[in-house]
């Protein structure tokens, strides 16, 4: 037996014990769990709904470009390092170099690649997925392959009833409302049927923990949500319950789109103190929505706690607003520094996408910390918005509230960071314009102790 | 073994009752710890082995159910509805949780509940917070109601005025500082030192140079350092070759100090 079959030690109980399959093992081309794609591929095809249109992202017709002149680039010792393949790479070394050299992350768990890396070495072709001589597993994919068989065929049922009703006249169905009732709850059926047929195919699974799921596709949608949903979400909701943003800027907010935070390199996780050098850039957005589809949306930045002296209270400041900014589960990156640039370069104000420009977080000395808000608002309609109507929203007194109910938005995403007088805050608001402030100090206002009563002669 | 034989004038005693002469105070011992300690043995009655078996049933003294009346612990309210507190007023004690902390209110270490903001006491409901807790609470201004409106945006104080604040641009420097008299740094470093720039406080509140700063020390003295090339594998042996012939030379120098071990004397002699 070739030394590499022994890295299944818990599935030699599995090897079927015939001379055929030993034979097999010997002699017939091996490919152990090789995520390259094979006849599996078809079996991912959706076959009722159009799959959404995916506009190609602009990274990656730059990526080889990029690629080539790194390559003229890298120094002589990270040529010797030699060829580095990301699914084979073995070594944390190698890893480390992999990243360093070329820029990917190396694919799936570092067991995984050691065993290709080991059976690459042997010289040893690779046995499809599929192929893989356990006869537990045979048997399962059997089980499993029927099961699609049968959903499929409900799948096809499903669309044709649908198909039919639809043809059919209100007056048949019952009413136009129970008509579109029933079209409603078959649809949903339909796309539940959808997600049935692939959620139990392991290759599937392999590929979406890979980081090779596409977006496109309803079942890897489903898989990204409830991954979002079993943590991020929920620290996301706690952040949002415990730092009181529902009550104080909107009444309500149900989250359905993955919002990462960032300032530079510097990941910003929801509700973290960031310091005031660091925001003073723009931030970036990675919004990852689970609905298929494009969306418009609209970025706000709000600050919940700018304090009013005169009036002994807080109010609102609005940070930033831009609008019209295309997402889509393919396209995730909202690169503000990028959009800035690009509106620059546009003649058209109304064609620009940044309403109110970036200003700095900034926080007085001894103020309490200020929140600042993050939202992605859906537009209605995926109907751009005017932006020069937007521009002129005021930023002080700004009531987030109000801003989405008159421009008809929907909050889908949300993220904050936190701000506070911190050592490079001066400095911060004086390139900020804001010099007269720095010299400002909040203070604690000193209580009036309640008066006493007068001590009477039997109290004595 | 020997059981057996002293469990036998203990079925008897019952029947020759006080007659039995009972041979040692030790064999009595035994004896009561096996027939129960309520054996009626009567003579050894003033024994001091006896003793009374206090039962779960019977209380020996005091009064039969407890004490009923002790002093007063002055709970209750303290502040009644709509009375102006300030912040730390208490405004009702109380033993376990009967009300609870509503708005800008808190509990104490003992369940009781204290204003943190100054305001006007309220008693009330909150159905949608817990549908069976009744809550204290403190409203800001005497026309509010208890609880605010749910969905609306918190009402709260700032609590603080504004003053004046002068930015420091430098932190003193060592220079500046008065120095006690024997304490003096020694002239020549002085000089040739950079004043000390930026100073961060340090572990046990003395001021010390900031890390960055050290940092930049070589920097400042224009240090060349040859540029590390990673990978270089024949410099990097050399290093460590050098590091590790120095290490030798100290450990001979450590040693030839050192006296030998007296066990060792005696192993040879």
């Amino acid at each position: 037996m070739a030394p590499s079959v022994r890295q299944f030690g818990a599935c030699l109980r599995c090897v079927r014990q015939s001379a055929g399959a030993n034979a097999s093992l010997s002699g017939a081309p091996r490919r152990f769990l090789s995520s390259t794609p094979v006849t599996r591929e078809e079996m991912q095809s959706q076959p009722s709904t159009p799959p959404p249109p995916s506009p190609p992202p602009a990274a990656t017709p730059a990526a080889p470009a990029e690629a080539e002149t790194a390559a003229k680039e890298t120094p002589e010792y990270m040529q010797k390092w030699g060829n580095l393949d990301p699914e084979q790479v073995e070594w944390k070394r190698d890893e480390r170099r992999l990243v360093r050299r070329e820029g990917i992350q190396p694919v799936g768990s570092r067991r995984r690649r050691a065993v290709l890396h080991r059976s690459a070495l042997n010289g040893a072709e690779q046995v499809p997925f599929e192929q893989l001589p356990y006869q537990c597993f045979q048997e399962a994919r059997k089980v499993l392959l029927e099961d699609r068989q049968e959903k499929m065929k409900e799948i096809e049922t499903m669309t044709l009833r649908i198909n039919n009703l639809q043809a059919q006249g209100p007056a048949v169905s019952g009413s136009i409302l129970a008509k579109e009732a029933r079209l409603r709850s078959m649809r949903n059926h339909l796309n539940e049927l959808i997600l049935l047929a692939d959620i139990n195919d392991p290759m599937v699974k392999k590929r979406f923990e890979d980081g090779e799921g596409d977006m496109n596709k309803p079942i890897y949608r489903y898989l990204a949500d409830q991954k979002w949903r079993k943590y991020k979400r929920l620290i996301l909701e706690q952040r949002i319950t415990q730092l009181n943003i529902v009550p104080d800027l909107l009444p309500a907010l149900n989250p359905i789109a993955d919002v990462d935070l960032g300032f530079g390199r510097k990941n910003v996780s929801p509700g973290e103190f960031v310091d005031s050098a660091i925001s003073e850039k723009m931030p970036r957005l990675t919004v990852q929505t689970f609905q298929p589809g494009e969306k418009l949306v609209t970025v706000v930045v709000v600050d919940a706690d700018v304090p009013v002296p005169e009036k002994d209270s807080f109010t609102y400041r609005c940070h930033f607003i831009a609008s019209n900014i295309l997402i889509s589960p393919m396209q995730t990156s909202i690169p503000l520094q990028r959009i800035e640039q690009e509106d620059r370069k546009t003649k058209d104000t109304a064609a620009r996408k940044i309403a109110l420009p970036w200003t700095v977080p900034w926080a007085h000395k001894g103020a309490p910390y200020h929140r600042l808000a993050v939202f992605v608002l859906d537009q209605n309609e995926a109907k751009a918005l005017n932006v020069v109507d937007i521009r002129k929203t005021k930023r002080d007194d700004f009531i987030l509230r109000s801003f989405i109910d008159k421009h008809k938005l929907n909050p889908i995403g949300f993220s904050l960071f936190r701000t506070q007088w911190d050592d490079s805050m001066a400095g911060v608001m004086e390139r900020a314009g804001l010099k007269d402030e720095i010299k400002v100090e909040f203070k604690r206002k000193r209580i009036e102790p309640l008066p006493h009563k007068r001590r009477t002669e039997r109290m004595r | 073994m020997l059981l057996p034989r002293i469990f036998a004038p203990v079925r008897a005693s019952p029947h020759t009752s006080s007659i039995i002469s009972i041979p040692t105070t030790h064999v009595l011992a035994v004896l009561r710890t096996a027939n129960g300690a309520s054996t009626p043995v009567s003579g050894s009655a003033s024994t001091p082995f006896l003793s009374f078996t206090r039962h779960a049933s019977h209380q020996a003294q005091g009064r039969a159910n407890g004490a009923k009346d002790g002093p007063g612990k002055r709970l209750g309210a303290k502040k009644s509805g709509g009375e102006y507190v300030i912040p730390g007023n208490i405004i009702f004690r109380q033993r376990g949780t009967a009300w609870f902390p509503g708005e800008n209110c808190k509990f104490g270490r003992d369940h009781c509940v204290f204003a943190t903001e100054s305001g006007y006491v309220r008693y009330y409901r909150d159905p949608f917070r817990h549908p069976k807790r009744q809550y204290i609470g403190v409203a800001l201004k005497k026309e509010d109601t208890l609880p605010y409106p749910r969905n609306a945006a918190r009402r709260r104080r700032l609590n603080m005025v504004t003053a004046e604040y002068e930015p420091q641009p430098e932190p003193p420097t060592i220079e500046e500082q008065v120095v006690a008299g024997d304490l003096q740094i020694a002239e020549g470093m002085a000089k040739d030192a950079k004043p000390v720039q930026n100073l961060v406080m340090g572990k046990g509140y003395a001021y010390r140079e900031a890390n960055w700063d050290i940092g930049r020390a070589a920097e400042r003295a224009n240090v060349q350092v040859k540029e590390f090339v990673p990978g270089d594998r024949w410099a990097a042996w050399r290093k460590s070759q050098a590091r590790r012939e120095a290490n030798i030379e100290k450990k001979k120098l450590r040693n030839a100090g050192k006296k030998t071990k007296p066990a060792k004397a005696r192993k040879r002699g």
